[in-house]
């Protein structure tokens, strides 16, 4: 099933970061077997019964260790670096120091690249790897765990609050490649940070698979922020995997645009008076199928989630939403809320969502809602009212509902990027590029 | 300016209007009262070109146009303005975007040039003091988050904006205190012209103290059962609605 | 746990009324399932050769399958060979031609659990068809029926007068390979309901089917199957109780409903099989597979449903829409207590245009109970103008128990508008307290929480039915009803 990948693993697994460390080579062989064991995930399993990755399974996606990138497609840095925050670029899926820009960090923030951070820190790895996410979550997280080539190793230390985001730019550059990254965020007690991933690509068939395990501490704050805006054929699987400890607060805010074939997932454990926010908007044109898979865990009492995910299809695309908030036996006095507002713009156009709530506590304030549908016909009317003809008021109530979500970014460099993504994406007719 | 004939519609089944006559000629300023579930809204919706609506009877002629004819927004390009009694909320959708779209809609329609990006915000800014509205409502999504007369003056703000000839007021009046109550007047007053008409609804006589009518009508069972000067209003407040409804039946 | 809190969970649970057994001659088959024993049971019920096919392909079938895993259910593996497929009260050679013949024993029986088949006592405008174990021991009101047109017999009977009309639509909405447990119907099903309604009538009177499981280690495996031709419209409801044991019974039955142009079938449930006892010893397992088709233009259907019995539960009473302007509804009570689980809901599927359907659930989870939501809302490509809403609420009474919410939404069509909404919420102390410091017991508060949290149901059902349902749910149901 598996068994091109497992003899490239076999062929590739020596150049692959850290393997002078025992306790990494059992954690990466044990993936690797969970990987070869199960193979890729199939649609009779819930998890992915929407979403069918039997065109990976057949091609064959080659990582790339040691080589040195020094061509890079400047534009697409050019695009995509944001202005006002510090960059570190990952090329291929290794970072790349001489892209990078982290002038002026403060010192009690650490920034390796997993391959420095386990040459020079590999207890402090071996603490937080794979503690966040299981390989048996599914057979990505696995061939993420076997594979992974670099990826960074962020540790804010407690009561440090970085005045910048830090954004970690994915570039791939080459057509067939396997880009395997792991990362690691750890914000210690009362710190707070933000962070922007952001996922671009040649217009070339490739894949990423990406796993983020983050460790929010006691009353810390973490924004993290997603921008996949990959090449127009690449597959994209990127996962985050977060552990929140005591009053923690983590905001996740996912923008979905690029990509055949994307997948996120997005898991949290909340742990007593937690708070956490997904907001995500997938925008589908063409034949681009696009997957989110959010997990709420309310493991302990207190604790409060919202989400809110929305979703735009055109032409032939889907759109796939499920998400699950379990609250566990002693999670008492959970406040839980969970929205899903889809809007399908074309006959080809196709939506599948499955907002679970799973409850074993009594004492406890859970909701979800989901729409799919036509834009609110008294928001039309008013529009008309106000002198735009019908045609106009829809394509501006369509571009507003996923603004909507855009709106809520407040790094300004990002919000601009994101804003000018949406008008690319869906150019409608009466929405102005001066959008105010 | 405006001329309603015999106007009958239904919602459904349910018929509303049952024989409206009403004549509204240029810088006069009309007020219809009457009690709740008269048809005092659905007046305005009609005229608006609010779906849901059927005329079955009568014709209204705005400016020599056929009005019912014509579509919401032509209705509202050609300068006719609903100033609604729940105004709308539309997320992601800025005040000030909308303000420009708008405008720019009606300059077009006249055959005008898209207004200038400076001259617009120097517009926009001084109208905005009027109502006594801070800058920063422009920049936020129409109606989201507004408090009832926050609503009600970014409605006549808008009509402020677009310069209207004929202004309909839905209830601006309801859900307002007496000192936001004055700055929607105030800005209402201010757009009074000889060229701009009003029709304002409203149930309460308050409204009429800071907004002086020209002529007052009032509304009972879906017809115009009595008409008068702005003393009527004061009449219809001491003696209540039945006293109208009785001469109705 | 709180006192007040144990409270509210003594005033849910009530015990078993309908625990007794009647002690009669039966005839039964040993336990055991093969191609003879389905073949001896098509004999002894005398059915045309096609329904001993229809039944060996089905068997056949079953035998490939897998019982599903897939639902919020922990489900003690079921020895099917250690079932017996068969049991009937010893009758005469050509079974009872009136109510006179019927053993009084059975007529008793009915009586006690408050179904009295004499047609004087019978409140008049409710047909009954009492089904015993295998076989359908009384019918009632036949005559009136007739005069009108209505089919209204067992199965078995109508598979002797009726073979063509049987086997023009049995598996036509459910087929022999559907499921699991629907295979298993189709191969052993003994008896149930057959309703005809013919073109343009309006059913005189409200048909019901009374189920009673009476013998041990016996499988009840019934099968209905209503057909509502053009413009005709009935009213149909279903009871069922069973004694109380130590060991698990099986219940797989299948309803298949047919609804042709502008016709409209209103299908009512009060299920009360024998939950097992406050240790989640015995009680009966209830799989159920009901499906209607609304094959007409302008046909509807609605299916209410008060699930307050057996041990496990695995419903999904669902609706195909398939004629134009067609209607699905579903409204459902279920209220699981002790260790009693329920995984249901219902499946929507849209596929003609300008289709509508409307989903109620409350779940209401006591003790250590689970209680599951289960529904799909599928909208076809060609589906235009589909619209649904849904509502799925459940109430949770003591911590030890679960209320989950799988709501499976799908849509291929732009202009379809799908709302989905759900709350999970508690009857809190401070609630509780509310209304005693407003002078009302805390009886009354909590029967006036949960009459108001499943009043949209309540309001669904026939008058009579929606009695019954306030019976079992031991709550005043003042106000609600109408």
């Amino acid at each position: 099933m598996a068994n091109n990948y497992s003899a490239e693993y076999e062929k590739t697994s020596d150049a692959l970061p850290g393997q002078s460390l025992d306790w990494l080579k059992v954690i990466r062989a044990d993936a690797f077997k969970c990987f070869s064991d199960k193979g890729f995930p199939s649609l009779r399993e819930e998890e992915w019964r929407y979403t069918n990755v039997a065109a990976i399974e057949k091609k064959l996606f080659t990582p790339q260790f040691n080589v040195e990138v020094n061509e890079i497609d400047k534009e697409l840095l050019q695009n995509y670096q944001l202005d006002g925050v510090f960059t570190i670029v990952l090329v291929n899926g290794r970072v790349s120091l001489e892209h990078s820009n982290l002038e002026g960090l403060s010192d009690n923030i650490s920034v390796l690249s997993m391959v420095d951070a386990l040459d020079q820190k590999p207890e402090l790895v071996e603490k937080y790897l794979a503690q966040a996410v299981n390989d048996k979550e599914h057979s990505f997280v696995a061939f993420n765990t076997a594979w992974f080539s670099d990826g960074l190793f962020i540790h804010v230390q407690a009561n440090q609050v970085i005045e910048k985001p830090i954004q970690l730019l994915h570039i791939v550059t080459q057509a067939d490649l396997l880009a395997t990254t792991r990362s690691i965020v750890v914000v210690d007690e009362m710190a707070e940070a933000s962070i922007i991933e952001t996922y671009v690509g040649v217009e070339n068939v490739y894949l990423t698979a990406a796993v983020t395990e983050v460790f929010v501490g006691k009353n810390a704050v973490l924004t993290l922020y997603k921008m996949q805006s990959e090449g127009d054929k690449a597959y994209h699987f990127g996962g985050i995997y977060v552990k929140q400890d005591k009053e923690s607060r983590f905001t996740h805010h996912n923008f979905s645009f690029g990509g055949l074939l994307a997948r996120n997932d997005i898991h949290t454990d909340l742990n007593v008076a937690s708070e956490c926010d997904l907001n995500g908007l997938f925008l589908g044109v063409k034949r681009q199928h696009i997957d989110n898979h959010t997990r709420i865990n309310h493991a302990q009492p207190h604790a409060m989630s919202r989400e809110l995910y929305k979703g735009v299809l055109n032409q032939r695309a889907r759109g796939v939403f499920q998400g699950r908030v379990i609250v566990a036996e002693d999670a008492q006095q959970t406040n839980s809320e969970m929205n899903n507002r889809n809007l399908l713009l074309s006959n080809d156009a196709e939506v599948d969502t499955k907002p679970q709530l799973e409850i074993y506590a009594d004492d406890v304030k859970c909701a979800h809602g989901v729409t799919v549908g036509q834009l609110d016909e008294k928001s039309v009317f008013y529009l008309q009212s106000r002198c735009l003809d019908e045609k106009t008021a829809r394509n501006i109530l369509t571009f507003a509902f996923a603004n909507e979500m855009v709106d809520k970014i407040k790094v300004e460099s990002l919000h601009e990027k994101l804003l000018l993504q949406l008008l690319q994406r869906f150019p409608q007719e009466g929405v102005e590029k001066s959008w105010l | 300016m405006l001329s309603i004939e015999n106007l009958h519609a239904s919602v459904g089944d349910t018929s509303i209007l049952k024989g409206v006559n009403l004549q509204i000629n240029p810088g006069e300023v009309h007020a219809i009262m009457g009690p709740n579930g008269a048809g005092k809204s659905t007046l305005s919706h009609v005229l608006s070109g609010k779906p849901g609506y059927i005329v079955t009877e009568g014709k209204v002629i705005y400016k020599g146009q056929n009005l019912l004819e014509m579509e919401p927004e032509l209705r509202a390009r050609a300068g006719v303005f609903l100033a609604f009694q729940y105004p709308v909320e539309i997320p992601g959708v800025s005040n000030i975007y909308l303000l420009k779209a708008a405008l720019n809609a009606i300059r077009k329609h006249n055959g005008l040039e898209e207004v200038d990006a400076m001259d617009f915000l120097t517009l926009v800014k001084d109208k905005i003091k009027l109502l006594q509205m801070d800058e920063k409502f422009l920049y936020r999504a129409v109606n989201e988050g507004f408090s009832g007369g926050e609503k009600k003056r970014n409605e006549i703000l808008q009509a402020a904006i677009l310069e209207p000839a004929l202004c309909m007021l839905d209830e601006t009046d309801s859900g307002l205190d007496i000192d936001a109550l004055k700055i929607v007047a105030d800005g209402v007053n201010s757009l009074r012209s000889e060229d701009r008409s009003f029709l304002m609804i409203t149930h309460y006589q308050r409204l009429l103290d800071y907004i002086k009518p020209d002529f007052v009508h009032v509304l009972a069972h879906g017809k115009i059962v009595k008409s008068g000067g702005a003393e009527l209003a004061l009449e219809l407040e001491a003696k209540g609605y039945q006293w109208v409804e009785g001469q109705a039946a | 746990m709180s006192s007040s809190a144990e409270e509210i969970e003594q005033l849910i649970s009530q015990e078993y009324k309908q625990g007794f057994v009647t002690e009669l001659e039966v005839d039964t088959f040993p336990p055991g399932l093969d191609e003879d024993v389905i073949a001896k049971l098509s004999k002894i019920k005398n059915e045309p050769d096609f329904m001993l096919e229809y039944r060996l392909k089905a068997f056949r079938h079953w035998q490939t399958m897998k019982s599903p895993d897939w639902a919020q259910l922990n489900i003690e593996p079921i020895d099917y060979q250690s079932i017996s497929y068969y049991s009937a009260p010893k009758r005469k050679e050509d079974g009872p031609q009136s109510l006179d013949e019927v053993d009084p024993e059975l007529l008793d029986t009915y009586k006690k659990l408050g179904i009295p088949l004499d047609e004087q006592e019978r409140l008049a405008g409710v047909a009954v068809d009492a089904v015993f174990d295998s076989v359908s021991v009384a019918t009632t009101f036949k005559g009136k029926l007739k005069d009108a047109g209505v089919i209204f017999c067992p199965i078995s009977e109508a598979l002797q007068e009726h073979p063509e009309l049987v086997k023009q639509y049995l598996g036509s909405v459910v087929p022999e390979a559907d499921n699991f447990f629907a295979a298993l119907n189709a191969a052993v099903f003994t008896d149930g309901s057959f309703v005809y309604i013919p073109k343009g009538v309006r059913c005189p009177m409200e048909l019901s089917t009374y189920f009673r499981i009476n013998a041990a280690n016996t499988g009840q495996f019934e099968r209905t199957l209503i057909i509502a031709d053009e413009g005709s419209h009935v009213s149909y409801l279903e009871g069922c109780t069973a004694p109380m044991r130590d060991e698990n019974q099986l219940h797989a039955a299948v309803v298949e409903l047919i609804v042709l142009d502008n016709a409209e079938i209103k299908y009512s449930t009060v299920q009360n099989w024998y939950p097992g006892d406050e240790n989640g010893v015995g009680g009966i397992y209830n799989f159920v597979t009901k499906r209607a088709e609304c094959r007409g233009s302008n046909s509807k259907v609605s299916w209410t449903q008060v699930e307050t019995g057996s041990a496990i539960t695995w419903k999904y009473p669902s609706c195909v829409l398939l004629g134009d302007d067609s209607v699905g509804e579903f409204y459902s009570v279920a209220l699981t207590n002790n260790y009693q689980q329920a995984d249901t809901g219902t499946k929507m599927i849209h596929i003609g245009k300008n289709t509508s359907s409307t989903i109620i659930s409350k779940g209401i989870s006591a003790g250590k109970a689970q209680n599951t939501y289960r529904g799909l809302v599928k909208v076809g490509k060609r589906a235009e103008n589909a619209r649904n809403y849904t509502q799925c609420d459940s109430l949770l009474v003591g911590d030890k128990c679960g209320a989950h919410t799988f709501p499976y939404v799908e849509v291929k069509q732009p202009s379809a508008q799908i709302e989905h909404e759900a709350t999970t919420s508690k009857i809190s102390e401070d609630q509780l307290f509310f209304c005693q410091q407003r002078g009302l017991s805390a009886e009354d508060a909590v029967s006036m929480i949960v009459n108001g949290f499943c009043k949209e149901v309540f309001k669904e059902l026939p008058m009579e039915f929606a009695v019954e349902a306030q019976a079992l749910l031991g709550i005043s149901l003042e106000g609600s009803v109408g």
